[in-house]
């Protein structure tokens, strides 16, 4: 799992996902992350275009992101994790795109 | 130039004796840690059990008929022999009910300097209850309940503290005390398996037992390695120093540094073959795990068949979250439930296990499934612990012939007739346990046909890597459908040709089937 912390032209902010995200990389992730959630930045979008794979314990990740920012937006998920997250009522929460 | 060999042989001797000594102990360190993790894996199990019966009879003021229902189960290994349910504020009156064997604990005096231990939200553990057949006691009631209830367990010890060793362990090779407390005193010893103290090379793992500690020491009771890599030394030294001998020439003197270096890369290959077989042996433990925190048996009813798999994936090296269980309740009911905690390992399990018996307490003491779906979801919190966990409730009703289903982001359960059609019995999905504290939850009921097959599952048995989650869900239903024979015959078939590949999930899969 890698993953890139960018602005967008709104001075919202994306996170880049890629490889592969299970529960010991999701721990790497979010203390990667943490300094940026910290700022609660008012809108945070979540690029999973390059992850290949993610099992429950990154959708807890982003559901626990979604408490602590403004809006939440994941976009380019895969039609798997979609119809996962959609299964768990979860796709209003999480903003999927 | 003999000496230079002569050198190089003792040189190598050394340090592949240094390799083999600190492979050892690192081995040894290893197999202690994962000797560790099984107790401490065992406790949040027995926890949750107290804390689900001092839970249920605070719910039902003390109702002693339904604390017996729930707790018999737990009797089932050697592990426990006595549970009793007693009166936080009153432990001179004695027990109000006893499942098992009478407990050894005084009212007078132990039982209330333990039970003021108790309410602190982890087991408050009793001191060694004396011979001739110890035992060991522990408690839970429920924090911040004023007039509430204590559970009480006790776990026998071998009256020498000596226990029989098992071959067929996976820890047979090893030599173990378990110490209650962080001191290793004697008089502190639960069990051994040999005189004690144990001498040598050990390992000392402390993991914590309530509101106390176990100490566990391990020593080897010879090579973990097996015997080749602890003569391995001697061989170099000894063989190298004859040939080293016998012809010093520069040459040889090449000739057997290359060997020196080639029988210590065949250690590294042995030590390499020793961690494959460390890691199968994990898998196994995680495994063994897993089953204990799952139903060892299953009820029944009348004209109502039931069976359970679980499987590990690839990944299965750590316990997994997934979960399933099957509660008789009055009125010829029963509550299916299937689980999936995110994560793996100790946490994911812990959380499993106090969900499984809460939800267990829950529907003891009543309340229907969307009740419970709602008390379940003040129990975890993925913004506090980053778990959360779906859960898919269903209630089959015998007499009423209907089902009700409920699910908190669960995948729907499957509805096979007796025709042999199969279809999916959805829902309005509540938010998985854990997303919100006050999350409400619906329920759906269909009537059940005269005779069919219910199947309830978790992700791993449909979810596959590049394709969408309704590819894996139709693939089931064609599956099940075109399956015509017995109930645990279907489950192992579904099991074995829709769970594979190399990095699957662990997959939990429940059926009930009914004849008229």
């Amino acid at each position: 799992m890698t993953f890139n912390v960018a602005t967008d032209e709104h001075g919202g902010v994306v996170i880049a996902i890629a490889g592969e995200l299970d529960i010991e990389s999701a721990i790497v992730l979010q203390d990667g992350v943490a300094a940026v959630l910290a700022g609660r930045p008012k809108r945070l979008t979540v690029d999973l275009a390059g992850l290949r794979f993610a099992d429950s314990s990154g959708i807890a990740l982003w559901v626990r992101w979604a408490g602590m920012v403004g809006e939440l937006h994941l976009r380019n998920a895969s039609p798997l994790l979609r119809r996962v997250i959609t299964t768990m009522g979860l796709s209003d929460r999480l903003g999927l795109m | 130039m003999l000496a230079i060999t002569l050198l190089i042989v003792a040189a190598l001797t050394v340090l592949s004796q240094l390799a083999y000594s600190r492979n050892e102990q690192r081995l040894l360190r290893v197999r202690t840690r994962a000797a560790a993790s099984l107790l401490t894996a065992a406790i949040p199990a027995r926890q949750a059990a107290l804390a689900s019966a001092a839970q249920l009879a605070d719910a039902t003021h003390g109702n002693v008929a339904k604390f017996r229902r729930l707790i018999a189960p737990e009797l089932s290994g050697a592990s426990v022999i006595s549970i009793s349910l007693w009166r936080q504020s009153d432990p001179a009156a004695g027990p109000l009910a006893v499942v098992g064997t009478a407990p050894k604990l005084e009212p007078a005096m132990g039982a209330s300097a333990l039970f003021a231990r108790a309410g602190v939200g982890k087991l408050a553990v009793g001191g060694l209850l004396a011979a001739p057949s110890p035992r060991i006691g522990y408690a839970y009631a429920i924090p911040g309940v004023a007039g509430g209830y204590v559970a009480y367990a006790e776990t026998p010890l071998p009256a020498d503290r000596r226990s029989k060793y098992q071959s067929s362990s996976a820890f047979a090779d090893l030599n173990y005390e378990i110490y209650l407390g962080a001191s290793t005193r004697p008089a502190n010893l639960l069990v051994g398996d040999v005189p004690a103290p144990l001498h040598g090379r050990t390992a000392t793992v402390r993991v914590p037992f309530g509101d106390s500690a176990l100490t566990l020491v391990m020593s080897p009771r010879g090579s973990l390695a097996g015997t080749l890599p602890q003569a391995l030394p001697w061989i170099i030294g000894i063989g190298g120093a004859l040939l080293a001998i016998g012809a010093a020439t520069v040459s040889f003197g090449l000739v057997q540094r290359r060997r020196g270096a080639e029988q210590l890369a065949d250690r590294l290959e042995v030590a390499a073959a020793e961690n494959r077989t460390l890691y199968a042996e994990q898998r196994g433990i995680a495994q063994t795990l897993q089953h204990a925190l799952l139903p060892a048996v299953l009820p029944t009813l009348p004209g109502l068949e039931s069976s359970a798999r679980y499987e590990a994936g690839e990944r299965g090296m750590e316990i997994g979250g997934d979960w399933y269980d099957l509660i008789a309740l009055e009125d010829e009911r029963l509550l299916l439930v299937v689980g999936d905690v995110s994560g793996r390992g100790l946490r994911a399990a812990t959380t499993m296990a106090s969900l499984r018996f809460a939800i267990q307490a829950y529907a003891a003491q009543g309340d229907p499934p969307e009740v419970i779906l709602t008390k379940l979801s003040k129990l975890v919190s993925v913004a506090e612990d980053g778990q959360l966990a779906t859960v898919l409730c269903v209630l089959v009703d015998r007499r009423a012939k209907a089902l009700t289903v409920t699910t908190a982001g669960h995948l729907p359960p499957l509805l096979l007739d007796a025709g042999g059609t199969a279809h999916y019995v959805e829902c309005p999905s509540g938010l998985p346990i854990g997303v919100d504290k006050e999350a409400r939850y619906v329920s759906r009921t269909v009537p059940t046909p005269s005779a069919g097959t219910l199947l309830a599952f978790t992700d791993g048995l449909v979810e596959r890597r590049g394709e969408s989650l309704d590819e894996g869900l139709e693939r089931l239903r064609l599956a099940a459908a075109a399956h015509h024979d017995g109930l645990a015959d279907l489950l192992s078939t579904l099991v074995v040709d829709l769970h594979h590949g190399p990095s699957e999930d662990d997959t939990a899969i429940v059926g009930l089937r009914w004849t008229n």
